[in-house]
C-alpha cells in the first residue's frame, strides 16, 4: 500500500500486453510497477515492501516461469495476492498456489479488475476459511 | 526307427496342415519336443526345416528359444492349468536385432489324453510395434503442436485485446470509444471460441459452454450493474462444427451488444434471453430481450456494422433473421428449417408473441437493416 493506493507488481514479457495491464492497474485507481521476468520481479519484491498484489503471466523467459514465480512468492511473501494468466487455457488447477485466482488469455479488463479489487478487499483481515473459499482459479 | 509302442505317430495330415499354415506354427509333444514345424515359421525365424523334426523347443535353431518363461508356460498349458494367449516374449538371438513376439499356445483337444500335443502360433509384432510407436509419436507430436498453436493464437488475441482497450482508454470521443469497445469484445467472442476448442474433442463446439461463457464475458464487460442487467443463456446439447460455431458465436455477440446499448436506456432493468436449439437439420437460435422495443418510423436508427456482420453471417449459414416484437421487447430469431417457416422456440411461447415483421414492405428474410435497435457504428 502507498500513499493509500494499492501497489500492483504486473510481469509480463511481452510489451504490448504489459502496457495494457498497467493500464487496466492504473484505470483501477492502483499504483502500477512492471517487470519483464520473474528475476526482476523478485529484485523489485525485495527491494519494496509495499507491494500488495502481483498479477503475472506464466510463459516468460529467465530462470522461472508465471508459476514458480507465484509460488516462490507464496513462500517468501505470504500476503502478496497473486493473479495468474496464461494463453495455456485448461492450467492444472492444483499448480497454483492456494486462494491466487487464475484466468486465460486473452483476458477481460473488467473481469482481472474485479478479481482484483476481490482479492484487495480481503487484505487486511486474514481468515483463512475466506481464502479457502475464494481459491477457485476460472 | 522308433518303437510304435513307445512313439505316437501322427496322422500325415494333421502334419501337412502344420507345415502348410501362412501362421507361423509349431506342433509341440508334452514335453516340448518339435514334431512339426511350418515353412512360415522356419522362414521366419531363420531356422532349416531338415532339422526341426524331434528337436527340443530348447535346441531349435541356436538355442535361442530356451526361454524358461516360454517353458514354463507351455508345461502349464500342457498341464490345462493355464493358457498362453497373446502372450508377448522377446526373441534375442546374438548379432540379430532382437524380435518382438506374440504367441498363443493351445493344448490340441482330440480325445487322446495319452498323447498331450501343443499348438503353439508365434507372430512377430517388431514391426508392427515399431509402426504403432511411430503412429503415437506422430499424434503426441501432433497434439503438442496443436497445443502451441491454440497458445499462440491466445497470446495473440491478448495483443490484440490490449491494443484495443488502452486505445479505448485514451480516445476523446465516446463513439469512437464505443467502435473500440465493440471491436474488443469481438475479439474476446473469437476468443471464447478459441478457448473452447483447445478443450474439445473431435473439432465439435458444444454450444452451451461456449455461449455461456461468450454471455459471461460480454456480462463482465458490458453490465455495470448486474443487479439490473443480466444474460441468461438456454441452450439444449447440441454441438457444431467449428466453422458454423464462429458464425454464431458472433451472431450471439453481436445481438447481445445490440441489446445491451439499445433496450434499457436511462437505467431501465432487464433481462436478456439467449437461446439455441436444433433437431436434425433444422436450428434456432434467438435473443431476446424484455427492453423498450423498436422505435417506430422515422426514429429508425440507421443500420451498422453490426447489422451487417449479423446478415452476413447468417448468408453464410443460409439461415433467415426475422425480428419480432417480444412485447416488452424484441426478439430476434436467426435459423433453418427444412420446410422454410421459422418459428419459436417452444420454451419461448410466453415471451415472443406471434413473429409479424415490424417493417415497411419488410420480408421475413430480408435484411434487418432499419429495424429499430441497430447499432450505432
Amino acid at each position: 500500500m502507498n500513499n493509500g493506493k494499492a501497489v500492483v507488481l504486473v510481469v509480463e514479457d511481452n510489451a504490448i500486453v504489459r502496457m495494457g495491464a498497467v493500464d487496466l492497474v492504473l484505470s483501477a485507481g492502483y499504483e502500477a510497477l512492471e517487470a519483464t521476468d520473474a528475476d526482476t520481479a523478485i529484485r523489485i519484491l525485495e527491494s519494496r515492501s509495499d507491494i500488495d498484489l502481483v498479477f503475472t503471466d506464466v510463459q516468460m523467459p529467465g530462470t522461472m516461469d508465471g508459476l514458480k514465480l507465484s509460488h516462490y512468492i507464496r513462500d517468501r511473501w505470504p500476503p502478496v495476492k497473486l493473479i495468474v494468466a496464461s494463453g495455456d487455457a485448461i492450467l492444472e488447477e492444483s499448480s497454483l498456489p492456494g486462494g491466487s485466482r487464475f484466468f486465460a488469455k486473452p483476458y477481460d479488463s473488467h473481469t482481472i479488475t474485479d478479481a482484483m479489487a476481490r482479492l484487495l478487499a480481503r487484505d487486511d483481515s486474514i481468515d483463512p476459511a475466506a481464502a479457502a473459499d475464494h481459491s477457485g482459479k476460472e | 526307427m522308433p518303437q510304435p509302442s513307445t512313439a505316437h505317430i501322427e496322422a500325415a495330415s494333421t502334419l501337412a496342415i502344420v507345415v502348410s499354415s501362412h501362421e507361423p506354427l509349431l506342433l509341440l509333444s508334452e514335453n516340448q519336443t518339435v514334431i512339426a514345424a511350418s515353412s512360415s515359421f522356419c522362414r521366419a525365424f531363420d531356422i532349416n526345416p531338415a532339422t526341426v523334426s524331434r528337436c527340443p523347443l530348447d535346441m531349435l535353431g541356436d538355442g535361442e528359444w530356451a526361454m524358461p518363461k516360454l517353458a514354463s508356460l507351455l508345461k502349464a498349458t500342457a498341464e490345462g492349468i493355464a493358457q498362453i494367449d497373446a502372450y508377448e516374449i522377446d526373441l534375442k538371438r546374438p548379432d540379430r536385432e532382437t524380435r518382438q513376439l506374440v504367441v498363443h499356445a493351445r493344448k490340441l483337444d482330440d480325445g487322446d489324453v495319452e498323447h498331450i500335443r501343443l499348438l503353439l502360433a508365434v507372430t512377430d509384432v517388431t514391426a508392427a510395434r515399431i509402426e504403432a510407436r511411430l503412429r503415437d509419436d506422430l499424434v503426441r507430436d501432433n497434439s503438442m503442436l496443436l497445443k502451441e498453436i491454440q497458445h499462440r493464437v491466445a497470446n495473440s488475441l491478448q495483443i490484440i485485446a490490449s491494443i484495443l482497450m488502452q486505445s479505448a482508454r485514451r480516445v476523446q470521443s465516446d463513439e469512437a470509444r464505443g467502435h473500440l469497445h465493440n471491436a474488443h469484445h469481438r475479439v474476446m467472442s473469437i476468443a471464447a471460441l478459441q478457448r473452447q476448442l483447445s478443450t474439445s474433442k473431435g473439432g465439435n463446439v458444444e454450444l452451451r459452454t461456449y455461449f455461456s461463457q461468450l454471455c459471461h464475458s460480454l456480462a463482465a464487460s458490458m453490465i455495470a450493474d448486474p443487479d439490473r442487467l443480466s444474460i441468461e443463456v438456454r441452450v439444449d446439447d447440441s454441438a457444431v462444427p467449428a466453422d458454423v460455431s464462429v458464425s454464431l458465436g458472433l451472431i450471439v455477440t453481436e445481438l447481445v451488444i445490440n441489446a445491451l446499448k439499445h433496450a434499457f436506456p436511462d437505467e431501465r432493468p432487464g433481462r436478456i434471453l439467449v437461446e439455441y436449439a436444433s433437431s436434425g437439420q433444422d436450428w434456432l437460435l434467438t435473443v431476446t430481450d424484455d427492453g423498450v422495443g423498436m422505435p417506430a418510423g422515422s426514429d429508425t436508427p440507421k443500420a451498422g456494422l453490426g447489422t451487417s456482420i449479423v446478415e452476413a453471417l447468417a448468408r453464410n449459414l443460409a439461415c433467415e433473421i426475422r425480428f419480432s416484437d417480444a412485447d416488452p421487447g424484441v426478439s430476434v430469431a436467426v435459423g433453418h428449417r427444412a420446410d422454410g417457416e421459422l418459428r419459436d422456440h417452444p420454451s419461448n411461447e410466453n415471451i415472443a408473441r406471434p413473429m409479424h415483421d415490424p417493417r415497411p414492405g419488410g420480408g421475413a428474410a430480408s435484411p434487418p437493416s432499419g429495424t429499430g435497435q441497430s447499432d450505432d457504428e
